[in-house]
């Protein structure tokens, strides 16, 4: 069934989907009518949803919530993203599972409300003091909105975790046609539960990229919870051993799971010269200039990335046959990820970022001329 | 077992602090309250008493400075069973003040010890928010020229429902800790300590001293506001009916035959219902089986000034969602205009339907002049940009008039149902509206 829906309420309906019961926000545009649209939907004592007196506040909520067992989300845009930050730190170390949605406008500070910018794809992996890593998927339009804020939901629980969702003010507001009941998604997996017959200890973990054992807050099991370094018993510590294993365990949990959260839509040519390399908004673009050039005998690889952090670098080497000399990359910032691909994307390989941040959006015919003057004459072309 | 499982001796506070003494109080009313471990949490803050978690046997919730009372919200609404107690200091309240304002005026059934020394202990005495005038810390060599926050009267003065202030040496302490632990909604319980390490030596403060500044200040000791004798009202939920979802949920059993990708404009001001009329025509083409896409402009002053309305219809899906010059573009008023500015960069082909009243700067587009007023006549005036978009529409040939009437009786609905069905057969006969093209 096709219906006429914007990114928030895709997003709304993805967060429900997976079982979403406990929000805390704060009004910002253009974020606020998830919000709004959280009240109605727990208007039914479904769920706990709240207004804070700010993103602190309301980020300070999710997080407990979430150790009392919930499944929690918050939603906000760049500037309530920077009050975030201290908590965001905060869930990492605690290693709660909770789920952020950045429904990004046009920055910094107050910058355009009503405009568009996907400026947050590097501050949202870096958003924290330390940088540990989390996940961050960037959504593209309403469709992948509802399945990334679901599938941020599992990852959050598998690997506890705060999980970020980039959308941007035109996903966010736009009615677009969706079918969500088309959109395949995977069977809702539980946070993994401590066993009961022995004591319980909040950290635990064999291995470093494992994730501990979850008992709730308030259970029958007492908890120790700290943002301090801890140990295993979640207790301060000052062992430099215990410490160390703490810290790469925070690091690895992600890392060695990358492959697991590489989430893409490749549409390769191996015989192309020039890869399109497309995340959030500008993708739609990317697709549309892709068929552009193709039917004019340009052949050209796509590549969309909706997992940004960590890099789904499986796929994107995948692209990069033999045969491609350059990367293209749209965004709608000052070509914040472009840089970021240099680090998996070998020296004798351009990278060519297509940039604007003027509230405006990345026509596919600029797209198709920086290909095309890439692609060359014959070499390029069948 | 008890709830604290150390003595103030055991405990790593300098000599002389109150906080140890103050922890076994907290610890002995919880024990007299006769509840389980497993039922309590406690939240603590940062500075030396946030480091108190580890002598409780309880679930422990250590959080960021100044974000104990928000952790302890959270846990309250989840699990509103539990016993939530928070442990703060004066540093905490005062980076944390709005947290314990609005918890406070919530009413979220918490319980606050907040452990006022005057002084951040932990980073070298600096000066807090509860500084005396006059007194002397790291930060305030020459003496504090603030007055001191005065967090009791704050938490009464934001609704709380139990409010008591004393001294760490007072001998009701217990009675106040055993009143704010069985209170049901937020209480706060404001103790007055001596830091040994800076703010006691610094400023030569004894007990008896305590009482005296809270005398010069006005700052008055024991029960500031009785707790509630009724029982307390649970922690309020929201009590809404659920929005109606807008969303077209009806497919027509045929799909509307239409010629590509086609952009749409409509312009005109904050109470026409533009962005409504271009939700209702995308809707309609949504349910019959294409692809729409519908981004509005529009100030933050909703009610005043411009509204746009761009429509993307297309017979495919559309990816890219930017739009170049409309091939329709609808201009109800002024102030749309004025939005739009120049037309000079429309295409011959596009097709402008425009209020008559309005003067119209020079373009290159085939203009339809309409009368306003004649378009409105027979119809909801908040439906007239439906009918004008209708009119837009059938003038293009973009969709068969009998297709697009049979289609909008499926999909639209809502409590403005017949209305805009009546602004779409109107729009039918747009052509009756006015001059002729120009």
């Amino acid at each position: 069934m096709r219906e006429f829906l914007t990114g928030n309420q895709t997003i709304v309906r993805g967060a429900l989907r997976a079982g979403c019961n406990y929000v805390a926000g704060y009004p910002i545009t253009p974020a606020s009518s998830i919000l709004n649209d959280f009240v109605s939907a727990f208007a039914d004592g479904s769920g706990i949803v709240v207004q804070a007196e700010d993103e602190i506040a309301a980020i300070g909520q999710c997080i407990a919530a979430a150790m009392c067992g919930a499944r929690a989300l918050t939603a906000t845009s760049g500037p309530g993203m920077s009050l975030y930050s201290e908590n965001i730190g905060y869930a990492q170390m605690i290693e709660a599972p909770l789920v952020i949605v950045d429904c990004q406008r046009m920055g910094p500070a107050t910058g355009g409300a009503t405009a568009t910018g996907e400026g947050d794809v590097v501050f949202a992996r870096h958003i924290t003091a330390g940088s540990y890593p989390l996940p961050v998927l960037a959504a593209t339009d309403a469709a992948s909105a509802y399945r990334l804020t679901y599938n941020a939901f599992q990852i959050a629980e598998r690997l506890r975790t705060p999980v970020i969702v980039l959308a941007s003010k035109d996903i966010s507001t736009m009615r677009q046609t969706v079918d969500l009941e088309a959109i395949r998604l995977s069977p809702i997996v539980p946070r993994r539960a401590a066993p009961a017959d022995q004591p319980y200890r909040p950290y635990a973990v064999d291995q470093p990229a494992d994730v501990p054992a979850f008992a709730p807050v308030g259970g029958p099991v007492r908890v120790r919870v700290t943002g301090s370094i801890h140990d295993e018993c979640g207790v301060l510590t000052i062992d430099k051993t215990k410490i160390t294993r703490k810290l790469t365990h925070l690091n690895e949990k992600i890392r060695a799971n990358a492959e697991s959260l590489e989430d893409v839509d490749s549409d390769l040519d191996d015989e192309a010269r020039v890869l399109l390399v497309a995340y959030g908004l500008p993708d739609g673009a990317a697709r549309d200039a892709a068929d552009e050039l193709r039917a004019a005998g340009v052949r050209v690889s796509r590549l969309t990335l909706y997992t940004l952090w960590p890099m789904p670098e499986r796929a994107l080497r995948r692209a990069l046959s033999e045969k491609v000399e350059h990367v293209v990359i749209p965004e709608l910032n000052i070509g914040l990820y472009a840089e970021e691909l240099r680090r998996v994307i070998p020296h004798t390989v351009g990278i060519h970022p297509i940039t604007r941040y003027d509230g405006g959006l990345i026509e596919p015919a600029a797209i198709v001329k920086r290909v095309r003057q890439l692609a060359g004459g014959a070499a390029g072309s069948r | 077992m008890s709830m604290v499982t150390a003595t103030r001796h055991e405990m790593s506070y300098c000599p002389g602090c109150s906080h140890g003494g103050i922890l076994e109080q907290i610890g002995a009313g919880l024990d007299r309250l006769g509840v389980k471990p497993e039922q309590v949490c406690l939240v603590s803050d940062i500075g030396c008493i946030g480091t108190a978690d580890k002598y409780f046997a309880c679930h422990t919730f250590h959080g960021l400075h100044g974000r104990a009372i928000t952790y302890a919200e959270g846990i309250k609404r989840q699990r509103p069973d539990l016993l939530v107690i928070v442990l703060i200091g004066d540093g905490g309240c005062g980076i944390g003040t709005s947290h314990l304002v609005h918890s406070a005026r919530r009413g979220v059934g918490i319980k606050v010890f907040v452990c006022n020394n005057f002084t951040f202990g932990m980073t070298g005495g600096q000066h807090s928010v509860t500084t005396p005038q006059g007194g002397v810390t790291a930060t305030t060599p020459g003496g504090s020229a603030d007055p001191p926050l005065d967090i009791s009267q704050l938490a009464v003065t934001a609704g709380a429902s139990y409010v008591a202030r004393c001294t760490a040496f007072d001998k009701e302490l217990p009675r106040y800790v055993d009143v704010a632990l069985r209170c049901e909604g937020f209480a706060l319980l404001e103790i007055w300590e001596l830091c040994v390490a800076y703010y006691m030596p610094m400023n030569k403060l004894t007990p008896p001293a305590l009482l005296e500044m809270a005398e010069r200040f006005g700052m008055r000791m024991g029960v500031l506001r009785e707790p509630p004798t009724a029982e307390a009202p649970p922690l309020p939920t929201p009590g809404v009916k659920p929005r109606r979802q807008s969303s077209g949920r009806v497919s027509l059993s045929q799909t509307l035959s239409w010629p590509g990708r086609r952009e749409i404009l409509v312009a005109g001001s904050a109470g026409e219902r533009i962005r409504s009329a271009v939700g209702v025509i995308g809707e309609i083409m949504v349910a019959g089986g294409l692809w729409a896409a519908q981004l509005d402009d529009y100030p933050i002053t909703v009610r005043k000034g411009h509204s746009l309305s761009n429509l993307i219809v297309s017979d495919r899906p559309i990816r890219h969602s930017g739009v170049g010059e409309p091939d329709l573009l609808v201009i109800q008023s002024e102030d749309g205009l004025k939005r739009l500015g120049s037309l000079e960069g429309l295409p011959p082909s596009t097709l402008v339907v425009a209020n008559d009243q309005l003067d119209l700067p020079a373009t290159r587009a085939s203009v339809r002049r309409v009368s306003l007023k004649r378009a409105a006549q027979g119809i909801e005036k908040t439906t007239v940009a439906l009918a004008l978009l209708t009119f837009g529409l059938i003038e293009c040939g973009w969709i068969a008039p009998e297709a697009l009437v049979a289609a909008a009786e499926v999909a639209v609905a809502g409590k403005f149902r017949d209305a805009n069905l009546q602004a779409i057969r109107a729009g039918l006969d747009g052509r009756a509206w006015g001059s002729a093209a120009v």
